[in-house]
């Protein structure tokens, strides 16, 4: 296991020879070993194409990869966070909310439209997330932030799981997921119950919510 | 069926039952949900005018349905308080929901108010139920008795419940006047039998200041 939980703030990653891992640059906060922090300009993997890819797409967050032999703290802003294990299978997260990941995992950047069409592209729009996010697959272990404590909620075929666009961090599996809408002639008086916006996910996988309904 | 996940999650378990809510608290269901927006917390027209009128406005949602809801707010801590006909004291800034059986007031808290920075009133809850409230740090629950009165700053004081009486104490002297006060110029002192809960942070008051 590359990352160990220190406590619900702060991760400490393990990084053998030949072991990379790809934080968010300027994340670390202490390291002990012979280990090297490198800018990573291409935002991740892939070649050059992967990098246009994220200019494009607004998912262009700054990485670096860290590689070398030793044990390395990370954390960042006071933020909570989650360390998220993938055998095998896809993690949706949002680019700014990724802290650390095994460079075993294949990262990729997904177009909102193509699941849910047109509105895909409006529930981009409406929960801030833009229309691209980011997808990590693969084995391996991921260290996503949030605000407050996170908790999964296993999405099973038989229950679908509505979500707070403002509160959803991350999620994996087989899910789809589309903006539902409970918008009844209250809110248009301004009556509304603020909850007029969901995120239906549906399939078998899990989400993962933060206890607040504010964005990093 | 009120539980908490986490110390910043409260997990509501619904059989189509209803319960009230903070507006837009909620982060995440599963099974069949409606919120409708109750106008003047659920308490009527008179109700509704009162809030308006003392500034103890509230907006609370009605959330009714099948599953499970989870709701939370900002990251804040939340304690859960169960209520066996007993009225809960409480800043409406402070509560995140309550059973829907519950019934909420607003009453007169008089000088304490104004020096807690929250306004000359405060929300109650009575009936039969659960509450959930909100506290800036983990709450503490300290027992008020005959004998041991407390007296806490108004800035840290939350909710309180029981058969309490409060008085408004000063701690000002020359001292203060001259602007070199320590910082605990005003507290509030609670006298009788019941609960007070504190957060262990302050709010801005005017007593922090002097």
């Amino acid at each position: 296991m590359a990352f160990r939980e220190i406590n619900s703030k702060m991760v400490e990653a393990t990084v053998a020879p030949g072991q990379r891992l790809f934080s968010q640059r300027g994340a670390m906060l202490a390291y002990r070993g012979d280990v090297s922090f490198t800018p990573n300009l291409q935002g991740g993997q892939g070649g050059l194409m992967s990098m246009i890819g994220r200019r494009v797409a607004g998912e262009a967050t700054p990485l670096m990869t860290v590689e070398g032999n030793g044990t390395v703290l990370f954390g960042h802003g006071g933020h909570h966070i989650e360390v998220i294990r993938l055998s095998g299978d896809t993690l949706y997260v949002e680019a700014d909310r990724l802290l650390a990941f095994e460079g075993t995992l294949e990262q990729g950047t997904m177009f909102m439209g193509s699941q849910g069409g047109v509105m895909g592209l409006v529930r981009g729009q409406v929960t801030g997330q833009g229309l691209f996010t980011t997808t990590l697959k693969g084995h391996g272990a991921v260290a996503v932030m949030a605000h407050g404590g996170v908790f999964e909620i296993p999405i099973t075929p038989q229950r679908p799981v509505h979500v707070d666009p403002q509160a959803y961090v991350a999620h994996h599996g087989d899910v789809r997921n589309k903006l539902s809408t409970a918008l009844g002639w209250r809110d248009m008086v301004g009556r509304g119950s603020g909850e007029a916006f969901q995120l239906e996910l549906s399939g078998s996988g899990a989400v993962y919510v933060q206890a607040s309904e504010e964005k990093l | 069926m009120f539980r908490l996940q986490g110390s910043n999650v409260l997990a509501v378990d619904m059989t189509g039952d209803a319960v009230k809510a903070k507006n837009g608290s909620m982060v995440a269901y599963d099974g069949q949900m409606s919120f409708k927006k109750l106008t003047g917390g659920g308490e009527g027209l008179r109700g509704m005018v009162t809030r308006r009128l003392t500034g103890e406005q509230m907006t609370l949602m009605e959330v009714r349905g099948q599953g499970t809801c989870w709701f939370a707010d900002r990251a804040s801590e939340i304690n859960l308080v169960s209520l066996q006909g007993d009225k809960l004291y409480v800043e409406s800034s402070n509560l995140l929901a309550t059973d829907g059986g519950l019934r909420t007031g607003t009453t007169f808290t008089g000088l304490r108010g104004a020096s807690q920075g929250n306004g000359l009133f405060t929300t109650t809850i009575e009936g039969h139920g659960q509450a959930a409230i909100m506290s800036d740090g983990p709450a503490v629950v300290l027992r008020v008795s005959a004998q041991y009165p407390l007296i806490v700053d108004p800035g840290a004081y939350i909710a309180h419940q029981g058969n309490l009486r409060q008085t408004f104490q000063s701690g000002a002297t020359f001292r203060t006047l001259l602007g070199e006060g320590g910082g605990e110029a005003f507290q509030i002192r609670f006298e009788g039998d019941g609960l007070v809960y504190v957060q262990p942070s302050e709010r801005n008051t005017i007593a922090g200041d002097v």
